[in-house]
């Protein structure tokens, strides 16, 4: 017996994050704990050898000081241990290193890809759902004979081109939000419907290829509620780890 | 015993028959050819048969002891591989490398403690943050699955099937800084020096 056609059309959504490329900053107590661990990692330590060659150095500069013949020869120029370390200080010093709060931060450009490059930042589009132009994560309607991944990797590719590249974390999806149309369009085959949720990872680092059709965003979990409504809020920030 | 020499006999033979030196004399079951005679083993010492038995004995012997030597040597077990990060070289036991410091004052040691317990209560609730969200992630994907099965059979079983290009999964982990667009790092080759054990 052929079960009969259900009432719910079903959506496949694709939430396509931008893993983090630097740390985050430590919190106090973690601070305060690394202050700790490298006090303790000195203390029971013992000397290496650059620090017995400057502590024998210092000792000779001082017999050196007190001693007012000089019998050792001052021909020679010796490389002394601390020359070393000024002359490492230094190098350091001249190395710039790209920053970790970029432009795009201070102009706070949400399109830009190379915002608070310490979280997660996923993709937001604006569709049309009925007659409304909502913000959503990037969703296509599921076409019989595929499956519902395969549904969100169409939905991805309509919104960034074939040339993404993104590791999709299974065939399951990840989360659900279900709705009811409203009265008006409701019949009694078409109840409302069922969005799927899958998560993805971005793999490819430079977007310049994909053709953006239409408004998106890249947004971070807590920015996410500027955007949503809120049931379907709730349903996507129940699926995203921070 | 002194076996009589074939040359005497065959000598004597040749001096009344008066035989053709081309043509091989067959006198003994011993004599392969009348050039050949002193190829063969001295006749002088002792009967062969003797000398095979001992050898092969004795040869049998040193084999079968070899064999044995082998097979102890293959059931001792593997030698271990040294962990050289555990083995502390000797030149840093001596005692002048020893860290000259003044001794903690009480308030020093105070403030550690209190540190250490705060430290435990903070990683403490991390950990049970993780635990939650870990399970919330769950939750969500058990209560997909269940409307999917719902909706259709057919998509949930390929759903529930097993991702192979999933794993090995490989990414780099986040650095302190981002990498500076246009960076030439210095010239230089690697050169790797670890010893490398094999049992």
């Amino acid at each position: 017996t052929a079960a009969a056609p259900r009432p719910w059309r079903l959506f496949g959504a694709m939430c396509l994050l931008r893993l983090p490329r630097i740390t985050q900053p430590l919190l106090k107590e973690e601070e305060e704990m690394a202050a700790l661990m490298g006090q303790i990692e000195v203390e029971k330590s013992h000397y290496s050898d650059h620090e017995i060659r400057k502590l024998e150095e210092e000792e000779q500069l001082k017999r050196r000081k007190e001693s007012l013949y000089d019998d050792e020869t001052t021909g020679k120029t010796v490389i002394m241990a601390q020359d070393l370390e000024d002359k490492w200080e230094q190098k350091l010093l001249q190395f710039k290193a790209a920053p970790r709060i970029t432009d795009a931060d201070k102009n706070n450009n949400r399109t830009s890809l190379n915002r608070r490059l310490d979280s997660n930042l996923m993709l937001l589009v604006k569709q049309k759902i009925g007659n409304q132009e909502l913000w959503l994560l990037p969703q296509a309607e599921w076409q019989p004979g595929e499956t519902l991944r395969s549904t969100a990797e169409r939905a991805m590719a309509t919104f960034l081109g074939d040339h993404v590249q993104a590791k999709i974390l299974g065939n399951a999806p990840s989360g659900i939000y279900k709705y009811k149309f409203p009265r008006a369009i409701r019949t009694e085959d078409n109840l409302g419907a069922k969005v799927f949720f899958f998560k993805a990872f971005l793999q490819s680092s430079d977007l310049s290829q994909a053709e953006l059709k239409k408004d998106y965003l890249w947004v971070t979990k807590d920015e996410l509620g500027d955007y949503l409504k809120p049931e379907y809020l709730k349903k996507v920030s129940g699926f995203l780890l921070d | 015993i002194k076996a009589v020499s074939p040359h005497a006999l065959c000598s004597i033979f040749f001096s009344s028959a008066r035989l053709p030196q081309a043509v091989p004399f067959r006198g003994g079951h011993w004599q392969t050819s009348l050039l050949a005679l002193r190829a063969s083993l001295p006749v002088r010492s002792q009967p062969q048969k003797k000398k095979k038995k001992v050898d092969v004995k004795r040869e049998q012997a040193q084999k079968d002891r070899l064999k044995k030597k082998i097979k102890k040597l293959e059931k001792a077990s593997p030698e271990l591989i040294p962990i050289e990060d555990f083995i502390t070289p000797l030149k840093y036991s001596d005692s002048s490398r020893v860290r000259s410091l003044p001794p903690l004052s009480f308030e020093e040691t105070e403030r550690r403690v209190l540190l250490m317990k705060k430290w435990s209560l903070f990683k403490q609730k991390q950990a049970q943050a993780e635990k939650k969200a870990i399970q919330t992630l769950v939750e969500a994907q058990q209560e997909a699955l269940k409307e999917l099965r719902l909706e259709s059979e057919e998509l949930y079983q390929a759903a529930i099937r097993r991702d192979e290009g999933l794993f090995p999964f490989e990414r780099d982990g986040p650095n302190y800084t981002p990498p500076l667009p246009g960076y030439d790092p210095p010239e230089g080759k690697c050169v790797d020096i670890t010893k490398v054990y094999t049992q």
